[in-house]
Order: structure tokens, then C-alpha cells, then sequence
């Protein structure tokens, strides 16, 4: 099997994601789904932090069966990454939900989900 | 016009991708720092998961930023959406519409809720062995949090003591902190219990205490935002 | 051999997942959106993992349960949807003869 560059292809796909989530922010109306582009930006980023930290026939920074102390600073893949990215996807739930929040009010108050409806902000 | 800037705009993010795409290399061999983290951490913490003592205890003040990110969130949608006069004008009018949930929900949730809490239990105390943590299983009590919310829609989650429960859960994240620096080497050090044997359940000093602290705290937190979306 | 068998599989399951998704975007209302959703890519989750199964044969029980759990929680949350859907009374597709639910309500309102 051919070494197929996993880095690259991964870091694509992140990349793809993000082009989607901002397609999406910036051609819908309707809040909710320009909520859900937010969201899938936050994806394709944690997919884009993942894949950069990828060494070559590397696998999980795990010590067990299947990778010994010794041999392990050869063979793993880079922590650093992976360890940031764990927090990431919790404070990107946390601020999804504050967006929600902000998405329930909006529509209480102008009974309509669509953006072009709040134009105070406009110049 | 607005649609030909969004393609101009997604169109030159596309070039800059493809840039960065394309000419990557992938890495041979570690970085210095993560090659000697992944040497330290079996070494001086005893944890198999060598991503479990970075973040509590290398890096343990970023997780302790992280800690009140996610506490002012909750704070941040209690504000917005918790308004106790809003809840009490909206109650009568909407009294007739609440649909009890159906046989299928309730013996469904009856039985994944009990499954759900154990898987949880496992991740957290978990978390220095092999895959898991703190912040993962924080996160599955609050998806079976949501599900008693689904399946038992009279349910009340009691706001005060998961307030209490979590106030309480952060405290002693940071005593914990502070007993690291009186018995050990600094803030957030874990070595002040003994290491233990690596790969035994009690080992790796202080860590599996601060994800269970971590676990209890983030499941609370996100259990009572997603309740706060019920009113 | 085994090995082609178990890419044919997540070949196939690969293709539901794709027809789920491409249902929810074409479907007329709601009701069939959750629908596809969840019939069609229900059903590639497993043969994903069915397909999974048979490149690592020591998995097969760990791969089993998984695929109880899948069934276990797919149908339960799209029922849950579903029934919600109706409650706050969603517009349904012009098409649709029939509603069962709003006619067992009625004539259990009318009998009681």
C-alpha cells in the first residue's frame, strides 16, 4: 500500500468544511441556518488543528499494547494538537448555545426568523 | 450583486486553502517540545494518556482558563434567556401544549439513561488510562440530561442544586490547584498523591480526582444551559 | 477475499448515508425529511459497521453492540422529532391524504 499523504487529504476535508460553513453565513437568510455555518466552521476547524499535528506512520499518543515507553517519542503522533482541540469542541457547544439564546430572543421580539428583519444595526 | 461578492469572497478563501493544501509536508518526526512531552509524562505522572497530563497538568492553567469560559457562557445564557417574569406570563397561555411524551420515549429513555450514566462514570475515571477525560464525559451527563428532558417533559430540573453542585466542583478544582503548590512543585502540580503503579485505576497522582472535579463540573454546567432552552 | 466483501459493504452503506442526505435536502415538508433522515442513514451506520467487521474479525462483539446501540437510539429520537413536529402543528406537504394521529385525537377527545 502506497503511502497515501493522510495529512494533506484530512487538512483538505477541514478546509472543504470551512468553505461550506462560509458559504452558508454568508447566503442564507434565515438565522438558524446561518447558526448551523457557524458551527460547521468550528468543525472543519478542529478537523484542520487535528491534521497538522499528524507524523508519518504515526499513531495515538496513548502508551498500551500497542506502543511501548521506549519507542514512544519515535512513533506518536503530536499531542499538543489533539489537547487543544478537546477544549475546543466543548467551548464551541458552549458558544453555539449562546447563539441560540440570542436566535430565541431576536425571534420574540420581531416574531420573524429571517435577518434581513433587523436593520438597527444598519448604517 | 450580494451573490457575486459571497462567490468572490468563498472563491479567494478557496485560493488561500488550496495554498496551504497543497504545499503541506508532512511531519517526520516530532516537534522538541511534544517529543519530550510524550517522554515526561509515563515518566513523571505515571499516565499512560499522555494527552489527559497535558492538559492537567502541563498545561493545567489553560484548563483552568477554559473552567470559567464555559462558567461565564452558562452565566451568559442564564441572563438571556432566564427571565422569571417571561416564564410567568408564558406558563398559562401555553399550559394546554404540553404533549406528554409517548410509551416509546419514557421505556426508551428508561433504559439508555442508566447506560448513558455509566458510560459517562467510565470515560471520566478513564481519563488517564486510555481515551477520556474530564470534559468528554462532562459532556455525555449532559446528552442524558436532555434525554430525561425529552422522554418526561414535566421534569424540573432543580436549578439550585446543580448551582451549587457546580459553584462547589470549580472550588475545589482550585484548592486542588493550591494543594499542588504547597505539596508539590507548582499550581495545578498532580504529583501530591503518590504516582501509584502505571496502569493501575489509582495511579497517576492527583489526575483522575481533577477529571472526576472536571467531569461533575462541565456536566452540570451544560445540563443547566440546556434546560434554560426548555422555558 | 474477506477484504472485498467488507468494502463492498461500506461501499454500500456509504451510498445510503449519501441518499439520506440527499432526501432531507429534496423532500417536500418535515415529516419525510425525518423520515429519509433516518431510515437511510440508520441503515448505512450498519453496514458501515457490518462492512467494518469483517476487515477485523476480533471486533465483531464490540461492532455488535454498537450497532444495538445505533438501532436502540435511531428510531427513538426521530419518533420523538416526529411527534413534536405535529404538536406545534408544522404545515404538511400538499400531497398528504391522510393524518392518523389528529383522527385518534379527535376521536378520543370526542369519546371521552
Amino acid at each position: 500500500m502506497t503511502n497515501l499523504p493522510i495529512s494533506n487529504i484530512v487538512l483538505a476535508t477541514g478546509f472543504i468544511l470551512v468553505l461550506i460553513g462560509l458559504w452558508g453565513i454568508l447566503t442564507h437568510r434565515n438565522i438558524l441556518r446561518i447558526i448551523i455555518g457557524f458551527s460547521l466552521i468550528d468543525t472543519g476547524i478542529h478537523i484542520v488543528i487535528v491534521s497538522i499535528g499528524y507524523v508519518t506512520n504515526g499513531t495515538a499518543s496513548i502508551i498500551d499494547r500497542a506502543l511501548s515507553p521506549s519507542e514512544a517519542p519515535s512513533r506518536s503522533v503530536d499531542p499538543i494538537p489533539s489537547a487543544l482541540v478537546v477544549t475546543a469542541i466543548v467551548i464551541g457547544l458552549a458558544v453555539t448555545a449562546v447563539m441560540l439564546a440570542y436566535a430565541i430572543r431576536l425571534y420574540e421580539s420581531k416574531k420573524t426568523l429571517s435577518i434581513d428583519a433587523f436593520t438597527e444595526s444598519k448604517w | 450583486m450580494r451573490r457575486a461578492f459571497n462567490t468572490l469572497v468563498v472563491a479567494l478563501f478557496a485560493l488561500l486553502f488550496a495554498t496551504i493544501a497543497v504545499t503541506y509536508t508532512e511531519q517526520q518526526t516530532l516537534p522538541q517540545l511534544a517529543a519530550s512531552y510524550v517522554k515526561l509524562v509515563p515518566q513523571e505522572l505515571g499516565a499512560p494518556n499522555v494527552i489527559t497530563g497535558i492538559l492537567l497538568t502541563y498545561r493545567g492553567f489553560d484548563t483552568l482558563g477554559e473552567v470559567a469560559v464555559l462558567f461565564m457562557v452558562a452565566a451568559g445564557v442564564g441572563l438571556v434567556l432566564g427571565d422569571s417574569t417571561r416564564r410567568r406570563d408564558a406558563v398559562p397561555a401555553k399550559s394546554e401544549a404540553i404533549v406528554p411524551s409517548t410509551e416509546l420515549v419514557r421505556n426508551g429513555a428508561a433504559i439508555l439513561f442508566p447506560l448513558i450514566s455509566i458510560f459517562a462514570a467510565y470515560i471520566i475515571m478513564n481519563g488517564h488510562l486510555s481515551a477520556g477525560g474530564g470534559f468528554q464525559g462532562g459532556a455525555i451527563i449532559a446528552s442524558g440530561v436532555m434525554l430525561l428532558l425529552v422522554a418526561n417533559p414535566e421534569y424540573l430540573v432543580d436549578h439550585d442544586f446543580l448551582g451549587v453542585t457546580e459553584s462547589l466542583a470549580g472550588v475545589l478544582y482550585v484548592l486542588a490547584g493550591i494543594a499542588g503548590l504547597i505539596f508539590a512543585g507548582g499550581f495545578l502540580d498532580s504529583r501530591m498523591l503518590p504516582l501509584g503503579q502505571f496502569g493501575a485505576f489509582f495511579s497517576a497522582g492527583a489526575i483522575p480526582i481533577i477529571s472526576v472535579l472536571l467531569g461533575v463540573k462541565v456536566g452540570c454546567e451544560l445540563g443547566v444551559i440546556i434546560d434554560r432552552f426548555r422555558g | 477475499m474477506t477484504k472485498l466483501v467488507g468494502s463492498f459493504l461500506v461501499l454500500l452503506g456509504a451510498i445510503f448515508l449519501f441518499s439520506a442526505g440527499l432526501g432531507m435536502l429534496r423532500m417536500p415538508d418535515a415529516f419525510t425529511r425525518i423520515q429519509a433522515g433516518t431510515k437511510a442513514s440508520t441503515l448505512g451506520n450498519m453496514l458501515v459497521l457490518i462492512g467494518v467487521a469483517f476487515y477485523h474479525p476480533d471486533w465483531c462483539l464490540k461492532l455488535l453492540i454498537v450497532i444495538y446501540f445505533v438501532l436502540l437510539t435511531n428510531p427513538i429520537s426521530s419518533h420523538a422529532l416526529g411527534r413534536a413536529a405535529h404538536a406545534i402543528r408544522i404545515p404538511m406537504a400538499r400531497a398528504t391524504e391522510t393524518d392518523a394521529l389528529r383522527d385518534a385525537r379527535e376521536t378520543d377527545r370526542s369519546a371521552s
